[in-house]
């Protein structure tokens, strides 16, 4: 846990699928999810020494590369396209004399004007992007249609794994409250599960994931330490459930408070994209080296919650990266059966074994094969927002 | 300190050096630090680019870069000869521009997806950047079909007397050497390759040198190891093509014809046990080597590249050079005419954990037209004999089938083995 959070959540339940906006940090990348490169047109911009000379000064809205080389103006080195209020909807930086670059956008309809800053006559070129049908209708797109199923079914995915949490771990407070340790020990791995398929949800609500899913080193006064791994400790190393009640009291109260917040959350699907490889992000780090169960070690079965919350957003976004790169799915579909298949051999009963029996090369193999499959998810965000 | 370059050298150097007796000097180019390198059968393109694309890879007789980052691959379990072909395919697309100064791919600045190239070397030269890459004997193996195409040349290093080797820092199926300038630039180019082969290879060791222990032409001074001795005066050197096609590139002789223009590269991670070396006498020092420490001239001598007197003797009859002087051992005249090209760099890997002394040393690699002729002989014989090895240690060794240049874009590492 405690990595940056990877989900970018919605509060509105009313939202909708709402694609990035573009020019948000002046990079740019953004268009109608129905905007594959074939559906893409190009704007060639030269710079020059007198500024700005694009091929065409307009053009219909839509997703749009600009291409910029700059032929030889040693003064200039970048681009940008401004919007109204001389806003950056888009730039290259860095594109000094003899190189070439460009940056891609989905241009909404209206009055802009490319920017070459040290242009001598044509510093600021007027350009103009005229309403299109392209742009009007790409909610109508197969693959948009697609992402919002995705972004719906994953929603009722996240709501669903937090309720099993909820009622995993009012059964799990129960048994310490009854004092029964050994009963309390069974119960552990369960909402540990459901916890992990979702982490970087509950990840974008302030102290609530360091609440419930602290390490000890992830707090600055151990006396202040809360939530499952508190109770671990324990329960695995001090062997007793002395003063556990007001722990166990209060993880309850947050797993409920978590249940509360994601009720109504919508997500969107570079959002479900980058929380997958988030996911797989947080395996590498922390189970992957046997820090996160310290005492119980059930490692694997945090590293198994993980892997099944990344697969189970890339299964709601399959349909449409089918369509939109569909090689780069069938890659991470390969890398996600390996990984299934790399975690099968430590499968015991329902469970897995202790991660103490795990070797140095069988955890290394893990590694490699958690990376492989990482690599190409983290593609995905960038594909199905254009 | 190097008041005769360019003269004949009867100079060997530490660990497997040898030098052919009576090669003259070629003449000498006029590159500088700054200019030109040529691949054999390459040209310099722009400041500061080694070709790429050419007869033979480049990074073998290309002038000696300052720094090194080295890096062993195993391919991943489950994966196929296609998976190789594909991993040499992209790896080739991406070293072109790597070594031409550019980015793996024009950067769209997409803020959705995480950038194509690493971008530590954005506004750093090409730096003389080489990508060479060569073909471990465990790619032969039965996984990729290739059991028929191992080339007899590429045998398993037989073990040597005082080897010291730890698998983790041993073999692999490939092996990139990333040679430049800059240290940052040599460490992108090998860090881009990993990325792109996830899924396909992983790492399986990997060593930074941060300067060069060889020169591979006339223009270059002699380096100095971490012992404080001159090495590599006597290498092979860019400007002897003929002896280059003599010793290190591959001709019609093999059995794989794939390995035509290729040559064969082994590498030892060498320790040196530099505490202990520190504590001895100048004049041992020097008896080991047979050199005098500060000109570095052979013992009995006055210059570095005065002809190493290996038969005088002392008013008391004893040999000027002794008998394990390094020198004498790793002498041409004493190895049967045998060269190698050496390419090695001082490395450190920080402290020994055990005991606190420095792991450091010289991480060896040479290239030759075949390791039962070159490094095999030689070092046998240094390793049994050479009064070096009190102060080193061999902990880590591999050999790489090193196959030819590239002849042009879309044509890619093995392409006539894997085709």
């Amino acid at each position: 846990m405690r990595r940056a959070p990877l989900m970018i959540v919605a509060m509105s339940a009313t939202a909708g699928l709402t694609l990035a906006a573009c020019g948000s940090s002046g990079g740019g990348s953004s268009s109608a999810a129905s905007g594959s490169k074939a559906t893409k047109q190009t704007v060639s911009v030269s710079i020059t020494t007198a500024g700005c000379e694009p091929d065409k000064t307009s053009i219909p809205a839509g997703p749009t590369e600009f291409k910029v080389h700059n032929s030889g103006a040693a003064d200039i080195s970048e681009t940008e396209l401004l919007g109204a209020n001389d806003i950056i909807a888009g730039e290259k930086e860095n594109v000094v004399s003899g190189l070439s670059g460009s940056f891609t956008l989905n241009v909404k309809p209206g009055k802009y004007q490319l920017y070459c800053p040290g242009g001598k006559s044509k510093e600021k070129v007027p350009f103009t992007v005229t309403d299109s049908a392209a742009y009007r209708a790409p909610a109508v797109s197969a693959a948009q249609a697609e992402l919002n199923t995705a972004t719906a079914g994953y929603a009722t995915y996240v709501k669903d794994q937090v309720n099993q949490l909820v009622t995993n771990t009012t059964a799990f407070v129960a048994a310490i409250k009854a004092g029964n340790l050994a009963q309390a020990k069974t119960l552990y791995a369960a909402p540990r599960a459901n916890y992990e398929r979702v982490e970087p949800v509950a990840e974008s609500f302030g102290d609530l994931d360091p609440d419930i899913d602290a390490r000890i080193d992830d707090v600055p006064d151990p006396a202040q330490w809360t939530g499952f791994h508190r109770i671990e400790k324990s329960m695995y190393q001090d062997n007793t459930l002395a003063g556990m009640n007001p722990i166990a009291d209060k993880l309850l109260v947050d797993v409920k408070k978590l249940q509360t917040l994601t009720a109504t959350l919508t997500y969107e699907p570079a959002a479900l994209a980058n929380g997958a490889t988030g996911l797989l992000d947080e395996t590498g780090k922390t189970k992957i080296t046997g820090e996160e169960e310290r005492y119980s070690h059930i490692d694997l079965v945090d590293m198994k919650g993980n892997v099944d919350g990344a697969d189970q957003a890339f299964v709601l976004l399959q349909p449409a990266l089918k369509k939109l790169d569909p090689t780069l799915e069938s890659t991470i579909s390969t890398r996600f059966a390996a990984m299934y298949a790399a975690l099968k051999p430590f499968q015991q009963g329902s469970g897995y074994v202790s991660y103490e029996k795990v070797s140095q090369a069988q955890r290394r193999t893990l590694s490699d094969t958690v990376n492989a499959l990482a690599e190409p998810l983290s593609q995905v965000a960038g594909i199905v927002v254009g | 300190m190097d008041s005769s370059r360019g003269r004949p050298s009867r100079r060997s150097a530490l660990l497997g050096a040898v030098g052919l007796a009576g090669v003259g000097s070629a003449a000498a180019a006029c590159a500088d630090s700054s200019g030109s390198s040529g691949s054999a059968g390459g040209s310099t393109v722009a400041s500061q680019v080694v070709a790429f694309h050419g007869a033979h890879q480049a990074g073998i007789a290309t002038d000696a870069q300052d720094r090194l980052a080295f890096a062993s691959f195993d391919m991943a379990p489950a994966t196929k000869v296609a998976d190789l072909r594909a991993l040499m395919t992209t790896w080739a697309a991406a070293a072109a521009r790597m070594t031409a100064g550019r980015a793996i791919a024009d950067d769209e600045s997409r803020p959705q997806s995480p950038p194509e190239d690493t971008g530590e070397a954005v506004g750093l030269a090409a730096g003389h950047l080489t990508i060479t890459v060569g073909f471990g004997p465990t790619l032969f193996d039965q996984r990729f079909g290739l059991a028929g195409r191992r080339p007899a040349a590429l045998v398993d290093l037989p073990a040597m007397p005082g080897d010291n080797l730890e698998a983790s820092r041993s073999g692999g199926d490939l092996c990139v050497q990333a040679c430049a300038d800059d240290p940052q630039v040599a460490f992108h180019a090998v860090r881009n390759l990993r990325r792109l082969a996830q899924g396909s290879a992983v790492l399986r060791w990997l060593e930074l040198g941060f300067g060069r222990t060889s020169t591979t032409s006339q223009t270059q001074a002699t380096p100095r190891n971490l012992m404080g001795f001159k090495d590599g005066t006597n290498n092979i050197k860019s400007q002897d093509t003929a002896t280059l096609a003599q010793h290190v590139w591959v001709g019609s002789e093999t059995d794989q014809t794939w390995m035509r223009g290729g040559s064969y590269l082994v590498a030892r991670r060498i320790r040196m046990l530099l505490e202990s070396w520190d504590r001895d006498y100048l004049a041992d020092q020097q008896n080991v080597f047979g050199r005098a420490k500060d000109t570095g001239a052979p013992l009995g001598t006055r210059t570095e590249f005065a002809t190493v007197p290996l038969t005088a003797k002392d008013a008391h009859g004893e040999l000027v050079i002794g008998a394990d002087a390094h020198i004498r051992l790793a002498a041409p005249a004493t190895n049967g005419g045998v060269r190698i090209l050496r390419r090695g760099y001082s490395y450190t890997d920080g402290v020994d954990p055990e005991t606190g002394e420095l792991d450091a040393g010289l991480f060896f690699l040479c290239f030759q037209r075949d390791p039962r002729t070159g490094f095999i002989p030689v070092q046998r014989r240094l390793a049994a004999h050479d009064a070096l090895n009190e102060y080193i240690e061999h902990t880590g060794s591999a050999v790489f089938a090193v196959p030819p240049g590239l002849r042009g874009d879309g044509d890619y590492w093995g392409s006539a083995l894997l085709a």
